[in-house]
């Protein structure tokens, strides 16, 4: 009897496996690499509570206008700037935190760089959108910078933030005050771990394999985050600045490279997902 | 006698794990998200379906499952939409206030993280902070008009089906 029993059970758990496999079986398991980043981003965004999202707004903005004049004012050329808003858009959406709003922009700048503010307004430069070649990547590199966003990694990343509760209001009358040089000194901690110093290695990592996963959830070829960092890679070697590029304020491309083509296994399917490449040198391949 | 009744235990739990089965759950964790009438982007919406909403997965067709959810309405999702765990929850202050000292740290529900999407223009705390650091006027008007861009729910549908992305990609002949 007992035989049968387990018999019957492992039928049962034949059954249930081939039940749940699938095309996003890689998505749902919550075993998988692919679970563990989704169910590790819930975790940072319940850890990082203290902060609420208005107050997490306010900071990205004000770095935002901090990244405008480091980086240059955004690209005026309207139809491209609604264009990589509806690529960002398409990937935020599928993203572990969708129900924000997000914002992106085009900036004019020569640097190969492209960043994101806690909140969710996202920027890449000219430079790197030019050396783009198709739709997918352009979704991978702001599926990337959505999952900066998504875990709060510059929240987390800058000490001083978990100070900000001791800041207290800040309202235009009192911004002149203790509180509000509190902000500012928090926002200029921030500037310095975004633009100069870069995030933590293993945030950056985890942002390329969620760039990864949102654009496969999405519809994008998820390989395309990996040609992008093969783009970087040769340009790296041939750059002679690398001041303020993706080259110095991210962990060794070799290494990133490693690291998606490991995760790519996860997506047997990925060469049929969309790279739209006609739409993209139409939209964004523009003087 | 025995044997039967061992076979009808085995029955049993055969039946009641396949019902088991057929109540797993997902999660809707995109944005945007409706129960289509059938395996397909193009067929009629059966109902808008929220961030965080719980689905019963009755049956799976490749890249669409068909749930059922809590008011007992069945359609069809893109898999790409939904997860196996639920969602975290946006979190809001209580008093409105900006670091407020008497913050309550709440978890709202998805409705009210839409709400949040409805922030236009730089925020008066913002603007308070360019104020004080002396920003000049055109980095202001620049971050004001990027932050009142938006993207509409048709204007991203008919994107992705124009670029035959996703959901949209088998019904338009696409790779997918």
């Amino acid at each position: 009897m007992k035989s049968l029993l387990c018999t019957a059970l492992l039928l049962l758990s034949i059954l249930a496996t081939s039940a749940s496999a699938g095309f996003f079986e890689a998505i749902l398991d919550p075993e998988s690499k692919e679970g563990k980043i989704f169910s590790g981003a819930t975790q940072v965004l319940s850890s990082s509570k203290e902060i609420d999202y208005k107050t997490e707004r306010a900071i990205g903005e004000s770095l935002a206008l901090e990244g405008l004049q480091r980086f240059g004012s955004p690209v005026a050329n309207e139809s491209l700037q609604k264009y990589v808003n509806l690529v960002g858009t398409a990937v935020a959406a599928n993203s572990k935190r969708s129900t924000i709003h997000y914002q992106f922009a085009v900036l004019d700048s020569s640097v190969q760089n492209a960043f994101a503010v806690p909140g969710g307004v996202i920027f890449i430069s000219r430079a790197l959108l030019a050396i783009l070649n198709d739709e997918a990547e352009l979704a991978a590199v702001l599926a990337h910078e959505v999952g900066h966003v998504s875990a709060k990694h510059a929240l987390k990343s800058t000490q001083r933030a978990q100070l900000i509760q001791g800041v207290g209001t800040i309202t235009a009358a009192s911004v002149g005050g203790e509180r509000g040089k509190k902000f500012a000194s928090a926002i200029g901690d921030m500037q310095t771990v975004l633009f100069d110093k870069g995030l933590d290695k293993e945030m950056e990592f985890e942002a390329d394999l969620a760039a990864m996963e949102t654009t496969y959830r999405t519809g994008y070829d998820p390989s395309a985050m990996i040609r992008v960092l093969e783009k970087l890679q040769r340009l790296e070697a041939s750059s002679k600045d690398k001041k303020g590029s993706w080259f110095s304020t991210h962990p060794p491309l070799g290494e990133r490279i490693a690291r998606l083509r490991a995760q790519l296994q996860k997506y047997p399917d990925y060469s049929s997902l969309a790279s739209v490449h006609e739409r993209f040198v139409k939209q964004a391949k523009v003087k | 006698m025995k044997v039967s009744r061992s076979m009808a235990a085995v029955l049993a739990l055969l039946l009641f794990a396949v019902t088991v089965m057929a109540e797993e759950k997902r999660w809707v964790s995109s944005e945007g998200t409706a129960l289509k009438a059938e395996a397909s982007a193009t067929s009629d919406n059966v109902a808008d379906v929220l961030v965080g909403t719980e689905l019963t997965v009755l049956e799976s067709g490749g890249r669409w499952l068909k749930v059922r959810i809590a008011s007992g309405k069945e359609g069809w999702v893109y898999a790409g939409r939904v997860s196996d765990t639920a969602p975290a929850a946006e979190v809001t202050g209580g008093d409105g206030g900006l670091f407020g000292d008497s913050m309550q740290k709440s978890q709202i529900n998805t409705a009210k993280a839409d709400s949040a999407r409805s922030i236009r223009g730089l925020s008066p705390e913002a603007d308070a902070y360019a104020k004080g650091r002396g920003t000049p006027e055109k980095y202001k008007k620049a971050v004001d008009a990027i932050l009142a861009r938006k993207v509409s729910d048709n204007e991203l549908k008919t994107f992705l089906k124009e670029g035959k992305i996703g959901e949209y990609a088998q019904v338009q002949g696409g790779k997918q």
